[in-house]
């Protein structure tokens, strides 16, 4: 028994040392730097720099492209790259704002920056813009919109692109059933009821749903109203009588235009459905471009949001994407470098034309891919156009994200079911709304 | 006066029922009522699988109902591009690992908790219990402080250790059941024939646990690989991370590869399937042991 115990003995031993060595070689990582309350450093323009993409996955190949031709021009500059899943990008950005560990450049939409900003991570970059290459080479209308989506006027990312609700349309059935392009709401509606034959399984349109239906419904529903500006004075606009009209037009196309299963609609499955079946019409952006030209080329195109019969356009504002730089940054002269460099001429226009959306810097928005690709094209041009009129939404609200996803986006199923009308689902968004914007300006 | 006592009423001892009428039962039943709904079920269940595989291998554009003209460019892309590879090299580690440190440590806890008695025993069983409500989410910013002080962000020692915190609770109460069930007797008898304590389990208790441990170990690898949140927070270097987040940064905010997807999502399926095909056997006896006492 003797051996038997010493046996035991060895074996408890050699698994507890087993373990500590897992966890020893394991453990070396780093303790990461840098919480929202750190204030950092301009450093000495050399040396490495970590930038958390918030778009990771589907554009690592092209920042990685972009970092290659950076880093050979700043030898001394090594950028760390991070692809950050889009989904989670905002949960990672606040666990690092509140536990430590920030990048020194993060990507950053006007969608979330307001909730970064106001948690004091970001820099605000006006005096660092206006001494830079980059003065005078952005879009305005994007500057604007970062500049109100951080809530106190000052601007917190340098944009690089932005996107554009698209409405893209299968050529091929809207030829075989002789009907013009949906350019005009009213030709939109003609079209959904022309093309839809639900015997066959074939629809007009597909209406999203699901998550993020709340934007799409709001384009939808400015864009028939024709109203345009989200406040009358301290109170929204959302719930003005012929926004409620707009809004029930469009909710009526459901199960009678639509498949039946667009209640669960997001961007993936509303996309996949279009590029996969016999469907007319759909509402997205710029993004899923390549998407449709894997699946359906040569049989769709992609024009912005349809007009009224008087040729103006209105349309929600759509999230600008940025580049903050983090003040807890150890590195900071070093970290701008790499955002100048990505907002420049040749590595914007690199960048938007591998991700098919607006660029920010204004020569690489006359370069040739752009007048080559119509919906960019179409896009930009209603960005920039007169005719078009943009209704901002507030995403310098704390509360914007919640109240427009998770506190919402329910009601509106319940809306599309039926359970509830568009009057009731508009007024209770409205309250939370006005009860936000108020809560906001009492602090600012 | 003779009294006639009446014979004693013999007990009545109901007949055990006969396996073999309730078969027969079963055998009379026509095929039908039996293999439809089984059939109809598995419809239900593999139709979602036979989509994921059309995605898959089928050409990216195609919208044929059929994986045919056969592909394996979504595979090659994930596994060569997107860097699967490496994130399916992590998991690994992280699951191995996890499972390993859960086992043992859940394997002594729970021994503890079935044959000793001490203070406070029933408090701490229920704060194991309560442990269970805690979601993730709500303990990242501590439990990322405190791998902060031990410097071991972007270290898969974090995961590694988080995923076996988080698993140790129900692994420790599920192993103290399945220890209650080995009789007390067979460890005396062990140590009347000279073993000490350990030796004791070692040889005679460990054994016997084998369906129990394999039912802890595969909950905590299954769970240690599918597992995102922690992965995604602690671990910020590409060469670091795992599956569960390699398959979350195939869908853009406004776009997403399906195919692409739809072959990372079996590239990350294979090794958990693979897992319970061989376990299945003892898992089931694993847990229908542990449920008989707690």
């Amino acid at each position: 028994m003797k051996s038997s115990n010493r046996r035991s003995r060895r074996a408890a031993v050699a698994v507890a040392l087993g373990s500590v060595l897992a966890l020893t070689a394991t453990a070396c990582g780093d303790s990461g730097s840098g919480s929202a309350g750190d204030k950092g450093s301009e450093g000495s323009g050399k040396g490495t720099i970590t930038f958390w993409d918030n778009n990771g996955g589907v554009r690592t190949d092209v920042w990685k492209e972009i970092i290659a031709d950076f880093e050979k021009q700043n030898p001394d500059i090594k950028v760390k790259y991070v692809g950050v899943p889009a989904a989670s990008v905002q949960s990672k950005y606040d666990t690092a704002i509140q536990g430590g560990g920030l990048p020194d450049v993060g990507g950053v939409g006007t969608a979330m920056l307001a909730e970064i900003a106001a948690q004091g991570a970001l820099e605000p970059l006006d005096s660092r813009l206006a001494k830079s290459s980059l003065n005078g080479r952005l879009n305005e209308k994007f500057l604007d919109s970062v500049k109100s989506a951080g809530g106190d006027g000052k601007t917190y990312s340098v944009p690089t692109s932005a996107n554009n609700g698209t409405l893209w349309y299968r050529t091929d059935l809207f030829s075989a059933a002789k009907l013009d392009p949906p350019t005009t709401w009213t030709k939109f509606y003609a079209a959904a009821g022309e093309l839809t034959d639900q015997a066959k399984n074939r629809f007009g349109y597909t209406i999203r749903g699901g998550e993020g239906s709340i934007a799409q419904a709001l384009d939808a529903m400015y864009g028939q109203s024709g109203i345009t500006s989200f406040w009358n004075g301290d109170k929204t606009t959302v719930n003005d009588p012929e926004n409620v009209a707009a809004l029930e037009k469009y909710v009526g196309l459901y199960k009678k235009d639509t498949p039946s299963a667009d209640v669960n609609n997001d961007f993936t499955k509303m996309v996949a459905q279009w590029d996969s079946g016999t469907i007319g019409m759909l509402s997205h952006n710029l993004g899923s471009y390549a998407d449709h030209e894997k699946a359906l080329s040569g049989k769709f195109k992609g024009i912005p949001n349809p007009t009224l019969d008087d040729g103006t356009r209105v349309q929600v504002s759509n999230p600008v994407d940025g580049l903050g730089l983090f003040k807890s940054g150890k590195n900071k002269s070093a970290a701008w470098k790499f955002i100048e460099f990505a907002a420049s001429h040749e590595a914007n226009s690199k960048w938007n034309e591998s991700a098919g959306q607006v660029p920010a810097n204004n020569e690489a928005a006359q370069d040739a891919w752009v007048q080559a690709s119509e919906p960019t094209k179409l896009a930009a041009e209603a960005l920039n156009g007169a005719s078009t009129k943009i209704v901002q939404l507030p995403y310098y609200l704390p509360d914007w994200n919640t109240i427009s996803k998770a506190d919402n986006e329910p009601n509106f199923q319940k809306v599309l079911l039926g359970k509830m009308t568009a009057k009731e689902f508009l007024d209770t968004l409205a309250d939370q709304i006005d009860k936000a914007q108020a809560d906001w300006k009492k602090h600012h | 006066m003779i009294t006639e006592i009446a014979p004693a009423a013999e007990p009545v001892v109901s007949e055990p029922a006969r396996p073999g009428k309730r078969r027969r039962a079963w055998d009379e039943a026509p095929r039908w009522q039996i293999y439809l709904p089984l059939g109809i079920y598995l419809l239900f269940t593999l139709i979602p699988f036979y989509w994921i595989l059309l995605f898959a291998l089928r050409p990216a554009g195609s919208t044929s109902l059929v994986p045919w003209p056969v592909t394996f460019d979504h595979f090659r892309k994930v596994w060569t591009e997107r860097s699967f590879g490496t994130y399916f090299t992590n998991s690994v580690y992280v699951g191995v690992s996890t499972l390993v440190l859960t086992t043992v440590v859940a394997l002594a806890g729970g021994y503890a908790l079935a044959r000793f008695d001490f203070r406070l025993k029933r408090g701490f069983m229920l704060a194991l219990l309560c442990s269970q409500f805690v979601p993730g989410a709500l303990l990242l910013v501590p439990l990322f402080q405190i791998f902060a002080r031990l410097q071991m962000i972007n270290s898969l020692g974090s995961v590694i250790i988080a995923e076996t915190v988080f698993q140790l609770p129900l692994s420790m109460i599920l192993i103290s059941g399945f220890i209650r069930n080995v009789p007390y007797s067979l460890e005396e008898a062990a140590w009347v024939d000279g073993c000490n304590r350990l030796t004791a389990f070692r040889i005679v208790v460990l054994p016997l646990l084998r369906p129990g441990l394999i039912a802890v170990g595969s909950f905590a690898f299954v769970h240690a690989w599918n597992h995102f949140l922690f992965a995604l927070m602690f671990l910020s270097d590409q060469s670091k991370q795992t599956i569960p987040v390699g398959l979350n940064t195939l869908m853009s905010s406004d776009s997403v590869d399906l195919g692409a997807l739809a072959a990372g999502g079996i590239i990350a399926a294979v090794p958990v399937v693979i897992v319970f095909a061989f376990i299945q056997k003892w898992l089931i006896t694993g847990f229908s042991a542990g449920a008989v006492k707690g």
